[in-house]
């Protein structure tokens, strides 16, 4: 177990090289692209780039604060689908309603899709990867039965909310701007909020966490909370964005953010990681993405990288976290020699 | 109570006790649909469409009771299937690109295998990685295409009748359980299995060889999954690089875990793991014959699961409480100690929990 | 104790969920016997989308005429290993006959010759399946003329000059490829030379990829001139994308599209001249089809004719084909005539 001063100072020093790192590699990948790739480095493009990684990033800070606790959310996509198509429809039939409601029904029936999961996970003691797995397939099952397969047509939408997805702001677009905004949200909340504190403690050693009076049970239930409630603001993006809303939409969604946390440092044994690193690792993945694209590679060899990406990153985490684990304890005997050689003399 | 009550009690209460009679109750529920269920013909076909699943379940009752997961079963079975198609459609023998399938399912497996039981790294995690690699690895080798036409005598195997009624599928996946329960249940890997599933320390101190064990099971894993590509196959007559990338995974793991098989291992039978399979597929068959829709389906499985382990949660809860306490202390002790080496998260959470 | 308690009542919501789910699936029983009439199950690729809704309103008129019943449904999304699931399901029903629009023309054909093995007759339409899985297959208009008449009506627009690229359904799906092979027959007469084919993506007449795979093909070719978009789904997806990509009028699109669909897009210009073909029709005949073949009438001989209703007589061709009538195009001037 890590005592508290050389917990915080390790852990910092890792995670500062690990955000470090993919920041390294994502400036070498758009240096790469830009060199090979003739239209990479425009203004069009990346505007592109980042409605694209909008969604994911926005996801993925919700994602985050569940892997930190040494859970998981596979359900992501399924409730991105539900909330983008609940947006979509009530717009369809209420022209009437100001977008920022449509948000905030969004996010609401995605917290509830979340809370499903928290009580699964905390109450049921169902492992995440299965809960959440199961959730997957329902909360898919019942968008299915709120759609009766059948589909909201573009032409029904107002155009107000067609434009949002259109508009650049200051040269960002729209949905990258309410991205931006909840990933600097997350990382804010995540340093200094106590609450979030706790997850990273969660993660790190549950029982210890409980036995320091830790309320490990309200913790993860606010995480999924929290990961359902930005999959919903995800999925009123997802509306936005693509206005035709169907029973597959957001299928293999929850990859995507998986790829982007795991590849951002966030450790799936919980205790480390951050917004940041998140952040950094959606970019990287949609700009690896989007350079593909322009170099015509085959779409197919996207999926391939994605997932030897996870494993990848998931290896040398883990690797990571054994030296440093070995390196600790060989320092706290090495301290703990010295005391009782101290105390005998 | 006599002996012979106290026994017929105990068979009861068993969980398989349980799954016959959920089966037969679904079976009832399915003939009020339709009169076209009670036929022979009907009911020894139903299980066809699943019987690749009943295979990849099989193979991955072995990993679950040693305490890991592996999600990544039905892309290995989707890699396994296109390289067997394509290495046909090269104009290999049939068979030849059978067992060609069956290696390349047989390897992947391994690829899980070393990660998880040699470097040691979380099996959900890596399988999760595995599972869209594989994915990945099966959309490279076919593109979008599919490959079709494969020939009669070896579709015989996934879709062919023994005297144009019992379908061969089936046999095929009933001597797979046999083969597979005897494994599990009469040999000394079985023992192993459970000895690591229970307790990874304990079965270490007792010499087990455990990392030989666990990269084992996840070779096996992926062998029943080359296996389940070769019926699927069968079955279907064609491949797309997008096979059972839908409710399929759901499904092998409510096989496993309905069927009484205990997600954070140690437990479970490969009878239960095929009896549950079998009221899979009577619930999707009766679902099916009530016009129920695939996505709708799909809750009930996934309700199913849940339900199922919910099940179990209670029924440890008010068994263990002696052995509770127990785990406690052992708990106590690890957190005062730390431990020699980083331990599965999934089994850790739980068992720490149920001491707290 | 409590959390053994509230345990307990979860693990009984589940059981409460499957059992009320289970319930309503008795209400929704078996289709209803009728007395005389044939029970015909249509199977289209996938359901949801407009265009098969339409193929279903015409089956059921025609079915209404004739004393028949018609049962709709299909899968979500195009995949023919779900459609294997209804044949079979459908032949345990007691169906005699399924008319189908195959997502893949080889993998549905094991399970449709499982289905005539069992006396059903199967009658294929839109996409076509493998010739000997079914008796009869009921065509749009000739895929020929789908794939020269779209070649021209995008040439028409970018001065036969310049890169073009086709944005298609799912690879696997019989009448797009046969379409495409036309395309590409067209493009190589005279007049079409300066036009260059430059990538076919697939969109999987999924609404999401669609849009994603314009933008992809607008990202890989700046100096791309026009799309082809050879399905309904595709072609609204590409012109909304293009019209949020604010490329409508620099880049040309056209391809086969419902009047509902792309009337918007006629009108500002994104799409100047789209086609198709009446659904509702189109779900018709085959359905007066699939009873003549019921009734012995037809049996895809060459030269065989048979009452497509109100629609006048039809004449099976080759390969025991029905031609079902001729292509309808779209422009600003006439997409307000059609209703559809």
């Amino acid at each position: 177990m890590l005592r508290r001063g050389e917990a915080v100072s390790t852990l910092t020093v890792v995670a500062r090289l690990r955000d470090a790192g993919i920041f390294v590699a994502l400036a070498a990948t758009v240096l790469l692209f830009s060199v090979q790739a003739t239209n990479f480095a425009t203004v069009d493009n990346w505007q592109d780039i980042a409605t694209d990684v909008a969604m994911v990033v926005t996801v993925a800070v919700g994602e985050t604060m569940v892997v930190l606790t040494r859970n998981i959310d596979l359900s992501v996509g399924s409730v991105v689908g539900l909330t983008a198509y609940i947006s979509s429809n009530t717009l369809a039939h209420h022209h009437g309603v100001p977008i920022p409601a449509i948000a905030l029904l969004a996010v609401a029936v995605g917290a509830a899709c979340g809370v499903g999961n928290g009580l699964l996970v905390t109450v049921g003691r169902i492992p995440a990867i299965i809960a959440t797995l199961a959730t997957l397939s329902i909360y898919r099952g019942v968008l299915f039965e709120v759609t009766h397969g059948e589909n909201v047509l573009a032409s029904q939408l107002p155009q107000g909310f067609l434009d949002l997805a259109a508009k650049t702001p200051a040269g960002l677009p729209s949905l990258a701007w309410m991205a931006l905004g909840v990933a600097i949200v997350g990382a804010v909340l995540l340093r200094w909020a106590p609450w979030a504190r706790d997850l990273y403690v969660i993660g790190s050693n549950p029982d210890a966490a409980r036995l320091a009076g830790v309320r490990v049970g309200t913790r993860v239930m606010t995480a999924f909370a929290v990961s359902g409630a930005l999959a919903g603001l995800g999925g009123f993006m997802f509306a936005a964005r693509f206005a035709s809303v169907d029973a597959v939409a957001g299928r293999g969604f929850e990859f995507d953010v998986v790829t982007a946390v795991v590849i951002g440092g966030v450790n799936v044994f919980g205790g480390s990681g951050s917004v940041l690193g998140a952040t950094l690792g959606a970019l990287l993945v949609a700009t690896i993405n989007n350079g593909f694209t322009l170099l015509r590679i085959s779409e197919f060899w996207k999926i391939f990288f994605e997932g030897t990406a996870i494993v990848v990153a998931v290896t040398v985490d883990a690797l990571f976290k054994q030296r440093l684990q070995q390196a600790l304890r060989r320092r706290r005997r090495a301290e703990m020699i010295a005391a009782h050689r101290s105390a005998t003399t | 109570m006599n002996v012979a009550a106290r026994v017929a009690l105990r068979l009861v209460a068993r969980w398989e006790a349980l799954l016959v009679a959920l089966i037969v109750g679904g079976g009832v529920w399915s003939w009020t649909l339709s009169d076209f269920f009670l036929r022979w013909a009907n009911l020894l076909d139903l299980a066809t469409p699943y019987v690749f699943i009943g295979l990849l379940a099989l193979g991955l009752t072995f990993v679950v009771v040693a305490g890991e997961i592996d999600i990544s079963v039905a892309s290995t079975m989707a890699v396994s299937a296109v390289c067997c198609a394509q290495v046909w459609q090269a104009g290999v023998h049939v068979w030849l690109a059978a067992v060609v399938g069956l290696a390349v399912a047989t390897a992947l497996g391994l690829v899980n295998g070393v990660l998880v039981g040699v470097l040691d790294l979380p099996s959900l995690a890596v399988t999760l990685g595995t599972l869209a690699a594989f994915r990945g690895l099966a959309y490279v080798i076919l593109g979008g295409g599919s490959v079709a036409g494969l020939p009669g005598g070896f579709t015989k195997l996934g879709g062919g009748y023994v005297a144009s009624e019992l379908p061969v599928a089936l046999l095929v996946l009933i001597g797979f359980a046999v083969l597979l329960g005897v494994l599990l249940h009469a040999t000394r890997f079985g023992r192993y299995v459970y000895t690591i599933g229970s307790n990874r320390e304990v079965a270490r101190f007792s010499g087990m060889p455990v990392a030989r064990t666990r990269v084992t099971i996840f070779v096996l894993s992926g062998f029943t999954a080359g296996v389940a590509a070769i019926v699927y196959l069968g079955f279907f007559g064609s491949v797309q690089a997008d096979a059972a990338s839908g409710s399929e995974l759901i499904d092998v793991v409510t096989a496993v875990v309905l069927g009484g098989v205990d997600i954070f291992g140690g437990s479970g039978t490969m009878l239960g793991v095929l009896l549950a399979l079998v009221l899979i597929a009577v619930l999707r068959n009766g679902m099916q014959l009530a016009n129920l829709g695939g996505a709708t389906q799909d809750i009930v499985i996934g309700g199913l699961l849940l339900g199922a382990i919910l099940a179990g949660n209670v029924a440890r809860a008010t068994r263990g409480r002696r052995l509770r306490r127990r785990r406690a202390q052992a708990s106590w002790k690890e957190v005062t100690q730390p431990a020699d080496q980083a331990r599965v998260p999934v089994a850790t959470t739980i068992d720490s929990e149920q001491g707290g | 104790m409590r959390r053994r308690r509230i345990t307990l009542l979860l693990a009984v919501a589940a059981a409460a969920v499957l059992g009320l789910t289970v319930a309503t699936g008795v209400g929704t029983a078996r289709p209803s016997k009728q007395a005389a009439g044939y029970k015909v199950f249509l199977l289209p690729k996938f359901i949801g989308i407009p265009v098969f809704t339409q193929n279903n309103l015409g089956a059921k008129a025609a079915a209404k005429e004739l004393g028949d019943s018609v049962t709709y449904n299909g899968p979500t999304d195009a995949s023919a290993t779900k459609q294997v699931g209804f044949i079979d399901n459908a032949v345990r029903q007691g169906y005699n006959a399924i008319i189908i629009s195959a997502d893949d023309p080889n993998a549905v054909a094991p399970a449709l010759k499982r289905a005539k093995a069992k006396g059903v007759k199967v009658i294929s339409y839109d996409a076509d399946t493998a010739p000997d899985a079914r008796d009869l297959y009921v065509s749009p208009p000739s895929a020929k003329d789908i794939g020269f008449f779209q070649v021209e009506w995008l040439g028409s627009q970018i001065g036969y000059k310049g890169k073009i690229a086709i944005l298609s359904a799912a690879p696997t799906a019989a009448n797009q490829n046969t379409w495409i092979k036309f395309m590409k027959q067209a493009l190589k007469l005279p007049k079409y030379k300066g036009m260059q084919l430059v990538k076919i993506a697939y969109g999987n007449d999924n609404d999401t990829k669609s849009a994603q795979e314009t933008q992809a093909l607008l990202q890989a070719y700046p100096d791309l001139k026009g799309i082809i978009a050879p399905t309904t789904v595709g072609v609204a997806a590409a012109a909304r994308a293009l019209q949020q990509a604010g490329e409508c009028g620099k880049v040309a699109l056209t391809g086969l599209g419902l009047p509902s669909q792309m009337r918007s897009y006629i009108k500002a210009g994104c799409a100047k001249k789209v086609g198709l073909w009446d659904e509702f029709k189109f779900g018709y005949v085959a359905m007066y089809a699939a009873h003549a073949v019921l009734e012995g009438k037809l049996s895809g001989k060459a030269g065989e004719s048979f009452t497509a209703g109100k629609l006048g007589k039809r004449t099976v061709g080759p390969n025991k084909t029905v031609i079902f009538d001729k292509p309808l195009v779209f422009t600003k001037a006439t997409v307000d005539k059609y209703k559809f």
